[in-house]
């Protein structure tokens, strides 16, 4: 075999390697966070169900998922925030498993308090709704989709709409959310663990 | 390549026969040719396509989200069809048979995207959709690099082009990063010679253009005139730069070919825009139709005197466009149709001009002694 034969032979490798282990990396840390991560339940509101390219999913809305933000002279936007941008949201026990936003900043928030929980986001929208003198800035957590097998979505997406459903969340210490699995009439079920 | 190949061909049998050349020196023309590289078998172009369905065939089954293997299992076939696609490669570059390596690694590129696209099915990723088209275009990109393959250079863009299209819709505004990514894989084509990817970049960058201007339009379309700016600029260097260095880079003008007829798409998209998409009044809509039909006339006379096709093809479908959307809009009150009389005429006189430009040129051409 030639030089160059076993040139392009190792970089064929180099490129295999690169590719399958950038993958597995995101599939470790996937995995990372849904072990050792902060579980917390939120409630699920229903929301349109759409399929895409990865197949049959339900769309899982949060009540955490907008914001009213006051327009202030001083203060029109929220700080540092925009559409597309990351976004850290405060959110802290209200009642029995419910949750609300008590805060949103472009930086980790560094004393968020013991009860509180910390959930990095992206700034989907940002309406500014002039009569009520708030912007609505609507945040996606990355947690909004839930992929099911082929022709099963529309049993979940009954039981979403008669909020009998939860979403066991995975927090990891930078604000990363995971789904965990779903909690169902007060009972987990999680996905079965990848090995 | 192909045209090209076939009309030598039929030019060297000629002097052949005319006693111009020897048989040695056509047979040596001939393979000179042939190894010139970059031609395109019909079998290369079938396995292009196999892979190209493999592809889909494998995101479509991600997408059934088929429970009869588990999650490993199935994360573990598309790593090993990531992987058996790199060794197909290796093994046909082997056998230096590059254009089904190339195919290999297009397949390899493929399973690398399904792969995305199940994981963030697995853990319910929903995050921020064109990062995970990112990460996919990054993976081509640096495959198209590394291993020298066209197939993933061009996969590369196409998936440049979808990411910076949904992250400037997310954002509405101009996705300037997509230019930093337009960027490296262009550099590619260029340092591959590869002619049609140079067209990819080219159609890339017009579209980058024309999309961002529309996102900008919010103050009655004067963000096209910038698009028929640059458009025209464009052109114009590749004019002046073929005159100047005809044979950068690497002894072809492709470059300033390109740059040329992707110059004039975008300046006539702007025009088109101008015209038709903000209801001008009716004399600033006669000097944008007239400022269209000059533009698209001098295009295809460029590519006449230039050999260069794609910008005569450009030229004869944008004046097809022009004539009906001119028609379309005038068609109507007497006033109106006596605009589409007088344009009519200006593009009469054109071909009129070419025509006999065309004939001059022909009755000038020396023959061969």
């Amino acid at each position: 075999m030639t030089m160059a034969k076993r040139n392009i032979i190792a970089l064929l490798a180099l490129v295999a390697l690169i590719q399958t282990g950038s993958l597995g990396a995101i599939v470790y840390n996937r995995l990372h966070l849904l072990r050792t991560g902060r579980e917390i339940v939120l409630p699920v509101i229903p929301v349109d169900p759409r399929d895409i390219f990865r197949g049959d999913y339900v769309r899982l809305g949060y009540p955490i998922s907008s914001f009213d933000s006051v327009v202030t002279k001083e203060s029109p936007m929220p700080a540092g925030l925009s559409i597309g941008s990351l976004v850290y949201v405060v959110i802290k026990p209200d009642g029995a498993a419910q949750w609300k936003i008590a805060s949103l900043s472009a930086n980790y928030p560094q004393a968020a308090g013991a009860d509180a929980a910390v959930l990095k986001g992206r700034i989907a929208n940002i309406y500014d709704d002039q009569a009520a003198g708030v912007h609505r800035v609507f945040v996606n957590y990355g947690i909004e989709s839930f992929f099911v097998p082929e022709g099963t979505g529309k049993p979940l997406e009954e039981q979403v709409r008669e909020h009998k459903i939860e979403t066991l969340i995975a927090l990891g210490p930078d604000g990363t959310a995971a789904i965990k699995g779903l909690v169902i009439d007060g009972e987990r079920h999680l996905d079965p663990p990848l090995f | 390549m192909w045209g090209y190949r076939r009309r030598v061909g039929l030019d060297v049998a000629r002097w052949k026969n005319s006693g111009w050349i020897s048989a040695n020196a056509h047979d040596q023309i001939l393979a000179d040719i042939e190894g010139q590289g970059g031609s395109i078998h019909l079998a290369n172009v079938l396995a292009t396509l196999a892979s190209v369905l493999l592809g889909f065939a494998a995101i479509s089954f991600v997408a059934a989200h088929w429970n009869e293997i588990g999650r490993l299992w199935r994360l573990v076939l598309l790593f090993g069809l990531i992987w058996l696609g790199y060794g197909a490669a290796g093994f046909f570059y082997s056998r230096n048979r590059g254009g089904f390596a190339d195919a290999a690694i297009l397949f390899a590129v493929a399973m690398f995207g399904a792969s995305i696209m199940l994981i963030s099915q697995m853990f319910h990723i929903d995050g921020h959709p064109p990062d995970g088209i990112l990460l996919w275009g990054v993976g081509a990109l640096l495959a198209g690099m590394l291993l020298r393959s066209n197939a993933a250079l061009a996969l590369a863009m196409v998936l440049a082009v979808i990411w910076g299209w949904l992250e400037a819709e997310h954002r509405h505004s101009i996705y300037w990063p997509f230019l930093a990514a337009w960027g490296a894989i262009t550099a590619g084509f260029v340092w591959q010679r590869w002619t049609p990817g140079l067209h990819m970049s080219g159609l890339a960058l017009s579209l980058f253009v024309i999309f961002s201007a529309a996102l900008l339009d919010r103050d009655g379309g004067y963000s096209f005139y910038f698009v028929t700016a640059i458009g025209l600029a464009a052109a114009a260097v590749g004019i002046v730069g073929e005159r100047l260095q005809p044979g950068f880079p690497a002894s072809s003008s492709a470059l300033w070919h390109a740059l040329v007829a992707y110059g004039a798409l975008t300046a006539f998209a702007g025009l088109l825009a101008l015209q038709f998409a903000i209801n001008p009044d009716l004399q600033t809509f006669i000097i944008l139709a007239g400022i269209s039909l000059t533009l698209l006339i001098g295009l295809i006379a460029w590519g006449l005197s230039s050999h260069n096709r794609l910008a005569l093809w450009l030229g004869y479908i944008g004046f097809s466009i022009e004539i009906l959307s001119v028609y379309a809009k005038t068609a109507g009150t007497l006033l109106n149709t006596s605009v589409l009389f007088l344009v009519a005429a200006i593009i009469v006189a054109g071909l009129a001009v070419m025509a006999w430009r065309l004939h001059e040129r022909e009755t000038q051409t020396p023959v061969p002694s």
